[in-house]
């Protein structure tokens, strides 16, 4: 007993998003999900500039990323993509508007944080139908 | 400063995005023809420069205060810095090479 006390208290909890958003309030996962988002936008910028120089090479070289990303699999990785995107996009708007001392009172917080994840799924899938 | 450089940005990356999910919408791209004679203009080179000038920056700020919370030993810390800091000078120059190169 005193020992799985011992090691339950080594353990870097720190790290372990997981159990932190289970237990965390929705602002909190959200704030989460915005760090989340945005590390992960990090990494997606290499291939960005990537996609971007290719297109720019020459004709031949602007329809292989066009076919790449009409593909079946490049739609689904560009509609993540938005996704995390505009979810970055949302939560950081919460966040500039808390700034400013808006909706910073408890219930205003877990509505906001609640209509970042619905509005970026909704824009989603709107821009999805549309592009 | 940090904090001011993170605002600043975001209000630019924010809307910029807007601005070319709009713009896709609008006037999705169909050829390389019109695609380089877009990226032709001055003012839309610019606009995208200041786009990845702003994007490297806040992403550097975000990613240090990501680092500052999660990552220990200090020295685990100033070494994983200091590769992103490379990383994005690097990812800096890259975009700048193909923003200034122009359309071959």
């Amino acid at each position: 007993m005193a020992n799985s006390m011992a090691t339950h208290r080594k353990r870097p909890v720190n790290l372990n998003l997981l159990q932190l958003t289970l237990q965390l309030p929705i602002g909190g996962v959200v704030s989460i999900i915005h760090r989340a988002t945005g590390a992960l936008l990090v990494l997606l910028i290499p291939y960005a500039l990537y996609a971007l120089q290719t297109s720019l090479e020459s004709p031949m070289r602007f329809e292989q990323i066009r076919v790449s990303l009409a593909s079946g699999v490049g739609r689904i990785a560009l509609l993540l993509a938005l996704w995390v995107v505009v979810q970055h996009l949302y939560s950081g708007i919460r966040h500039l508007f808390m700034d400013i001392d808006v909706g910073v009172d408890l219930t205003a917080a877990r509505r906001s944080a609640w209509l970042t994840l619905a509005a970026s799924v909704i824009t989603v899938a709107l821009l999805g139908v549309l592009l | 400063m940090e904090w001011l450089v993170q605002r600043v940005t975001s209000i630019y990356l924010g809307g910029f995005t807007v601005y070319i999910l709009v713009y896709l919408a609008l006037n999705p791209i169909k050829s390389y023809a019109s695609w380089s004679t877009y990226f032709a203009s001055g003012a839309v080179r610019l606009a995208w420069g200041l786009f990845f000038v702003s994007l490297l920056l806040h992403a550097w700020v975000g990613l240090r205060s990501i680092y500052l919370d999660y990552l220990k030993p200090d020295w685990i810390r100033f070494t994983v810095t200091v590769a992103t800091a490379i990383a994005m000078t690097g990812l800096g120059l890259w975009a700048a090479n193909i923003l200034i190169r122009g359309t071959a």
